[in-house]
């Protein structure tokens, strides 16, 4: 870690609160919320404040019906307004930012293998998160709007990893003996 | 129709401008925390680590504050706050194919949450963390994000409509 050294000299409240998960939890949760009271105008659906997986939809489907006049399915908030929802852009730059500004852009290859199964894995994901209606960050949204089966879906998520993870660890164990 | 602080005409505009720098901040955060959703769960999992399933579970506890305290403000934003009070336990959020029963929405939330963490904890992230990777220079991430943007045409052109014919065929239609 490229600040590291920079936390110990100074362990400033703000310097960790600024890097906890929490904090953007809360973050994303209220203003969320508060995306929402300001444009629900513009049309719904509800808790639709932030989606990876929704949003990234959005983008693509409505920026491919402006140039090629198609008609594909997206949010009605996307629809209505002048361009779709950008924050998937946003959190590309705003991502882009961070790394280059603590120096941690790096270029990662990795092999044709590699890219094309998470290439097949992005397409597999944003299915599955579409055919519940949102990525874990909606579906948290969700929640706290009250929908019972956003908690359907977390507990579900939660199953889904611990067997994940579960295999990772079985073979991580067997190439190690 | 709800209606927000922004009256119709100016919310159209708003919309990909707040939306912008709403997803800047969120990215320029998730970046400097590792924020991941899957990873929480797996960490908690694996080694007992809280630190990233505290920024999931403060997620749902502060969207459920944020909503509390704007349905307070703007209670005509927030029409169906308490979801599951006021449309019915039953009765699914929008944003799945439509046109189905309940007990449909329920099995699109646990089949797709399920096969949604497992292939996540394989990659090494959910989708804001491949998304917040690809933008630190991962390639491999970023055919993740390249995956996610063809797979929302073809789920709009074909996936949506095989998934509705399959549930009706299988008696799950209204």
């Amino acid at each position: 870690m490229s600040s590291e050294p920079e936390q110990l000299r100074s362990p400033s409240v703000w310097s960790v609160l600024f890097r906890h998960p929490a904090f953007l939890g809360a973050v994303i949760g209220i203003l969320a919320a508060f995306s929402q009271a300001l444009l629900i105008s513009a049309g719904g659906p509800e808790a639709y404040g932030f989606c990876v997986a929704c949003h990234t939809r959005d983008l693509v489907n409505g920026m491919t019906n402006i140039v090629t006049h198609t008609n594909l399915a997206l949010a009605a908030i996307s629809k209505n307004a002048i361009l779709p929802v950008m924050s998937v852009v946003g959190v590309l730059i705003g991502g882009y930012l961070a790394a280059r500004q603590y120096r941690e852009h790096k270029i990662r290859k990795g092999t044709i293998r590699e890219y094309a199964i998470y290439f097949v894995a992005g397409i597999l994901v944003l299915n599955l998160a579409m055919i519940f209606g949102g990525c874990p960050y909606r579906a948290a949204l969700r929640t706290g709007y009250g929908d019972l089966n956003a908690i359907a879906f977390i507990v579900a998520m939660a199953a889904g990893v611990i067997l994940g993870a579960f295999l990772m660890l079985k073979r991580a164990e067997k190439e190690d003996g | 129709m709800a209606t927000g602080i922004l009256p119709t005409e100016a919310a159209v505009i708003a919309v990909p401008i707040v939306t912008l720098l709403l997803g800047l901040l969120i990215g320029y955060l998730a970046q400097r925390s590792g924020y991941c959703s899957i990873g929480g769960f797996r960490d908690y999992f694996l080694f007992r680590h809280t630190r990233l399933l505290s920024g999931y579970l403060t997620l749902i506890a502060a969207s459920f504050t944020g909503y509390l305290l704007f349905w307070f403000f703007t209670p005509a934003a927030m029409e169906h706050f308490f979801w599951a009070l006021s449309s019915g336990p039953a009765y699914p959020m929008p944003g799945a194919p439509g046109g189905l029963n309940a007990a449909a929405y329920l099995i699109f939330a646990i089949i797709p949450g399920f096969l949604v963490g497992f292939i996540a904890v394989l990659l090494g992230g959910c989708p804001i963390r491949q998304t917040v990777m690809a933008s630190e220079g991962n390639y491999k991430a970023a055919w993740f994000f390249v995956g996610m943007c063809v797979g929302s045409i073809l789920f709009a052109a074909i996936v949506s409509g095989w998934v509705v014919s399959l549930m009706r065929a299988l008696g799950f239609g209204v």
